[in-house]
């Protein structure tokens, strides 16, 4: 059976900052455009299960036999991210999980180690691949231009109808010192010579997609319909079309302008963005670069299998869709974590956030056999509504509800980013009552109300018993399917 | 839950409290031992006649065990209790005071509570980094309860104005008190134009951070003809709790206080207390009541739910003047937590001390008129646990 892609979601943040706030406040030239900009209760973990969530949507998880991460800025180093991203997308515990790190190639030498894994492995028949960046740059330097946050996935899977094959791919490495950020002192992207930089970077990917196309016996001018590889620059990317000679409208460039350069990411994005309105057959090049380049070879197996995927996913356009601009240039420096001000913080148990799994990562309530109603979450083995006891089985909860009541809180242990605090009572779609605070509102003085309709979003807490701690948060309705 | 009760089997023979307020240049030992020497004194005895002590105390930082009573009054080694149960810590210390004078064990004991939040800083009760589950989200105290506000609003119809309402009238009657800690006037422009603390709660419906300590000598009606005030000592008529969930954003849309309007422990506690004091018709039969008013909108659903008034009917009420001091049920007639503050231990003892003396006739500040029974209500938590004492004179 052929190996291929079987569905594909993403993630962008919610907000965008105008690349000209950014100039105005280091009296630079101006530059045009917006970029994608994660808030700080975001991270590559959180934005990997949106996109996984939106990958998997009207999938059972437990069918798919493993994670692969790819990213530059994990946010663990001694453990790793993709056990976590399974474990909150609910999906078995015998599967594969591993983490691709340390370069912006990552995510499609994720995707072509899935491929091998699939293919050598007869227990393993689907991966989801996820890639996913938010690096941080350094304020007033050109990094701060370019660097967004973004996510997306792949499942990769080995079935009949597949809709897009991956057919073929091919690597090279390339040692480069630029750029790097050492993992014992850098808190920024470091750079030695911007000039040698971009030329091993054409090097690199020319070289790579030029040898797959070769040894598969294409033409890149008439034979490619779609090419979607990283680039750091609008002139670089034209540089490589150019150079590639791939025909007009094939090399993907829908990216940079709005949402900026997502790294790890971006080959994937750019990917599925492209996939709207496939062309029967259409044959795709991808190519992702970092100390290296990797290129691969797909091709469109099932023009109406692919456009299935789209309409049940918010994909790369549904989020782009419902992005807004952040006010001002010092959201983006309190989003970044960029001011040394006291964050809120708790104590914390990594015991006690084991053995709650299910209700605080996997989402589920109880239901009551006696009475029938759904609660959230296991604080008793009696029911709160008829007080039965012993009478609870588990349920999956929605991640949808209606708000039933809320507060704007000020007084959040102290100091708090983003101040007022909405506290909101949500009625789960199908039953459940949780507590959550909202994320993603501007003006909630004026925009939360009862009977609104909200999202569940996986976000960062706190870092309280010195490790990371995430919850669930509502948001105002995105459109995740 | 009234099984057997404990109506007119203990008296109240003394009871005094301290100034309320920003104490800083006092300790908890200074505060409760201020509390408890006007208390022995005004009972007319002395401390080596105490048998047994129960204290509310709420934070680890005031104190902790029974042997806090040890170290602020020197009692010899005699028996003593730590009493916590959130805001309603300092009346379940003087409930269970209550039943071992009930029990015969002893002849003479101390209830008492106290409370030095401000050691801590006055932005906000303390804790809510530490306590509770770390990742389930921890309103603050103000946001509990502005959860009901919205609700209410929502369904009631009522405003900031009529939140306004209780701050005013609270304020107005706690100017008159000589231990109260705020002691100004203040207009509804004013409670309305407050900065928010948790929407729609702002800064004037939230009660304060402050200090203070309370203390009451119980004893047995038969004995209590012996002392000081052998001619009008209280007698306690109920005392009830009543314990609800602790995190009342849980409970399913059909299980019990889901509507954020009304708390049910209050409904049941009140319930548990009238039925044991034998009383029918709370509006008329209740002349004094301190209430919980720890915001604004806790006190107008308090007195919906300790039934003062028809449901939704609060903000009306209030407005029309039945809960005024001269009204037809006066709420809060010593300005209440509004205007003392919240020193979380001592507040249920203060409340008690305040009823004694209103049902007494030597209220510090507004005399109701003709006081005869009187109510007390603590509230705790999110609206979790609720006493609620009746008291009066002997019949």
């Amino acid at each position: 059976m052929p190996v291929g892609i079987k569905s594909y979601g993403a993630y962008l943040p919610k907000y965008m900052l105008p690349r000209e706030d950014i100039s105005k406040a280091w009296d630079f030239p101006l530059v045009p455009g917006t970029k994608a900009v994660a808030m700080e209760d975001e991270d590559s973990l959180t934005m990997s299960v949106e996109a996984g969530l939106d990958c998997l949507s009207g999938i059972d998880p437990k069918t798919v036999d493993g994670v692969f991460f790819a990213s530059t800025t994990q946010v663990y180093t001694e453990k790793d991210s993709a056990s976590l991203i399974a474990t909150v997308l609910d999906m078995r515990d015998d599967i594969v999980t591993a983490d691709f790190t340390d370069s912006t190639k990552a995510g499609t030498t994720a995707l072509a180690r899935a491929v091998d894994t699939i293919k050598s492995n007869k227990d393993v028949n689907s991966i989801l691949v996820v890639a996913a960046d938010t690096r941080k740059p350094e304020p007033s330097t050109m990094w701060e231009f370019g660097f967004a946050d973004g996510a997306a996935a792949l499942l990769v899977a080995d079935e009949e109808n597949i809709p897009i094959s991956i057919d073929d791919y091919y690597s090279v490495s390339a040692n480069v010192t630029g750029p790097w950020k050492r993992a014992d002192k850098d808190e920024f992207v470091r750079t030695f010579e911007v000039k040698t930089d971009g030329m091993f970077y054409v090097q690199s990917v020319t070289k790579a997609m030029s040898e797959v196309l070769k040894r598969n016996k294409l033409n890149p001018s008439e034979d490619i319909d779609i090419a979607a590889y990283y680039y750091n620059n609008p002139r670089a990317h034209s540089r490589i079309s150019k150079m590639m000679k791939f025909g007009q409208g094939v090399a993907q460039d829908s990216l940079f302008f709005q949402v900026g350069d997502t790294g790890t990411p971006m080959p994937f994005m750019l990917l599925i963005a492209s996939l709207r309105r496939p062309k029967p057959e259409a044959k795709i090049i991808m190519a992702g670069f970092g100390d290296g380049a990797d290129a691969i070879l797909m091709q469109v197996r099932d023009k109406d299998g692919v456009k299935a995927i789209g309409k049940g996913r918010m994909g790369f356009l549904g989020h782009q869709k419902s992005m807004t601009l952040l006010k001002n240039y010092n959201k983006f420096i309190e989003f970044k974590e960029l001011l040394d001000k006291d964050r809120y913080t708790r104590k914390s148990s990594a015991v006690l956030i084991w053995r709650d799994t299910p209700s605080v990562y996997q989402w589920y309530g109880i239901k009551c056999k006696n009475c029938g109603s759904v609660q959230y979450p296991k604080l008793s083995r009696s029911c709160s509504v008829c007080r039965a006891d012993d009478q609870f089985e588990d349920v999956k909860l929605a991640y949808k509800g209606e708000l039933f009541t809320f507060t704007l809180d000020h007084l959040v242990g102290g100091a708090y980013l983003n101040t007022p605090v909405p506290r909101c009572v949500i009625d789960l779609e199908g039953g459940g009552r949780v507590l959550v605070d909202m994320t993603e509102i501007e003006n909630p003085e004026k925009n939360v109300e009862i009977g609104m309709k909200v999202e569940l979003t996986f976000r960062k807490y706190h870092e309280g018993g010195e490790f990371k701690n995430y919850y669930w948060k509502c948001r105002p309705v995105r459109g995740r399917p | 839950m009234v099984r057997h009760g404990i109506k007119d089997k203990v008296a109240i023979i003394g009871c005094d409290m301290t100034k309320y307020g920003e104490r800083w240049d006092k300790s908890q030992h200074d505060l409760l031992f201020e509390a408890f020497q006007s208390a022995i004194k005004d009972a007319g005895i002395t401390k080596d006649e105490i048998d047994a002590s129960w204290i509310g105390i709420f934070y680890y930082f005031t104190g902790l065990s029974g042997a806090m009573v040890e170290d602020m009054l020197k009692l010899d080694g005699k028996p003593a209790t730590r009493v916590e149960n959130y805001c309603a810590s300092g009346m379940d210390a003087f409930r269970n005071a209550s039943f071992a004078i009930a029990s015969g064990a002893y002849d003479i004991v101390l209830a008492c509570g106290v409370e030095k939040l401000m050691d801590e800083g006055g932005s906000g009760l303390p804790g809510f980094r530490q306590f509770g589950h770390p990742l389930y989200p921890t309103p603050s105290a103000p946001a509990m309860f502005s959860m009901a506000a919205t609700r209410c609003f929502h369904e009631f119809g009522w405003t900031k104005e009529d939140l306004a309402r209780v701050a005013v009238k609270n304020h107005d009657n706690g100017a008159e008190h000589p231990k109260a800690h705020f002691r100004s006037r203040i207009t509804i422009e004013q409670a309305m134009k407050a900065p928010m603390i948790a929407d729609p709660l702002g800064r004037f419906d939230c009660c304060a951070m402050s200090d203070g300590a309370a203390a009451l000598i119980l004893t047995r009606p038969e004995l209590a003809e012996s002392y000081a005030h052998a001619n009008d000592y209280v007698m306690v008529k109920a005392n009830a709790i009543s314990a609800r969930t602790n995190f009342p954003w849980y409970v399913p849309a059909n299980g019990p206080g889901a509507d954020f309007t009304a708390f049910p422990s209050t409904i049941k506690a009140a319930e548990y207390a009238y039925k044991e004091a034998g009383i029918t018709n709370p509006r008329k039969e209740i002349d004094a009541a301190e209430v919980h008013d720890c915001f604004t909108i806790t006190e107008l659903i308090n007195c919906q739910d300790l039934q003062f008034c028809d449901r939704g009917q609060a903000a009306e009420e209030l407005k029309n003047g039945t809960f005024n001091w001269d009204g037809e049920t006066a709420v809060n007639p010593s300005g209440g937590l509004k205007s003392f503050g919240h020193p979380i231990g001592s507040t249920g003892c203060r409340m008690l001390t305040e009823i004694t003396k209103q049902v007494q006739g030597r209220a510090e500040g507004r005399q109701v008129p003709d006081a005869k029974i009187g109510l007390a209500h603590n509230l705790g938590g999110a609206f979790s646990v609720c006493s609620t004492t009746i008291l009066g004179l002997r019949e």
